[in-house]
């Protein structure tokens, strides 16, 4: 039976100190930059708590309303979900709620799914219908030309 | 709380929402498409970030591809009041193919989209229109009037666009407020024909 013994990788001639303990990394030539981290300092998971799927079902134009529990709640919450809940007084959209605070917009779906479910918001899903209802036509048709 | 847009639940809220509509301004990057949403807007064009782990959740998976950095886009919109119950939200896509996974996002539910062509550069409009004719929303193509001129006439264009004869193609300056009206209006009336199709159909 012959065993078969690792062998110690051959070491490179001249490379007896690792690159990173020589402090001389202009000499090397493989020099990798790190990429800056652009503008925010929290990733976006650390605010989820690292769910990224929200509720597909809240649409960006869904309308998003303050409840009496969520200003009671306001003071106990974290910033963000508190930004959320104070900013929501009159009703305002998912994609205004994200542009307002700057927040991603899938964040923000987490996020106001977790205020909602604990009652803290008031979550008005768009009626799916609406976009092709005759009368909802006509009246965006009146308003446009109302326009002048 | 999650309540249906017809339906009050779960106890008293300050103000009752507007029903929120949205229509889609579409095309290649640079045509126009953050100006004609601020020249019609009530408030200045609001930009949102939406991160692709999140948006493309299911879709595309970051986590399988080495090296693969979190892709951030940005999304122009801004919104009409058409009455105190009823709200227009005008959703610009983001400019890039790349970025085609978000579509869906904006397009479903909306009423109809409004494909804004450069006419020297037609091809970036290709992506709208296939995907509008494939989800078949209702679309209008408009060339943007870049300083009142129009590369190609109209027959030129749609020819070069392939697009079927039902489809309208109109010309319109997206810094013109009420030339995005009319513009708009075209949209509305496309998809007001589609939905009375359908009622008589119904």
């Amino acid at each position: 039976m012959t065993t078969h013994k690792p062998q110690p990788p051959e070491r490179p001639a001249g490379a007896l100190v690792r690159p990173f303990l020589s402090g001389a990394s202009d000499d090397v030539e493989d020099h990798v930059d790190l990429p800056v981290p652009d503008g925010a300092a929290l990733r976006p998971f650390l605010l989820t708590a690292g769910r990224v799927a929200g509720r597909r079902s809240i649409a960006i134009e869904t309308q998003v309303v303050t409840t009496e529990s969520g200003w009671t709640a306001a003071d106990r919450l974290g910033f963000e979900r508190r930004d959320i809940v104070s900013l929501c007084g009159n009703p305002l959209s998912v994609a205004e709620i994200a542009a307002q605070l700057s927040m991603h917009l899938g964040v923000v779906r987490v996020l106001v799914g977790d205020l909602s479910a604990d009652g803290h918001l008031s979550v008005y899903l768009p009626n799916a219908d609406a976009s092709t209802d005759v009368d909802t036509l006509l009246r965006v048709i009146r308003g446009l030309r109302a326009i002048g | 709380m999650v309540s249906a847009q017809s339906a009050e639940v779960g106890g008293p809220t300050r103000r009752r929402p507007p029903l929120p509509v949205k229509l889609v301004i579409a095309g290649g990057f640079g045509v126009g498409k953050t100006t004609t949403v601020g020249s019609i807007s009530e408030i200045s064009p609001l930009t949102t970030e939406a991160d692709m782990t999140a948006a493309s959740a299911g879709i595309d998976d970051v986590s399988k591809v080495p090296g693969k950095r979190t892709t951030t886009v940005a999304m122009d919109f801004g919104c009409i009041t058409i009455d105190e119950s009823l709200k227009l939200y005008l959703f610009g896509t983001p400019g890039q193919d790349r970025f085609g996974f978000m579509w869906d996002d904006l397009a479903i539910g909306a009423i109809g989209a409004l494909v804004i062509v450069d006419s020297r550069r037609l091809d970036d409009c290709y992506p709208a229109v296939d995907y509008f004719e494939r989800l078949g929303l209702p679309f209008v193509v408009a060339v943007n009037r870049f300083d009142g001129a129009v590369a190609h006439d109209l027959p030129s264009i749609r020819w070069a666009l392939a697009i079927d004869e039902g489809i309208p193609l109109i010309t319109f300056d997206a810094r013109d407020k009420l030339s995005v009206r009319d513009a708009l209006l075209v949209v509305l009336d496309q998809a007001l024909a589609k939905a009375r199709a359908a009622q008589s159909r119904a």
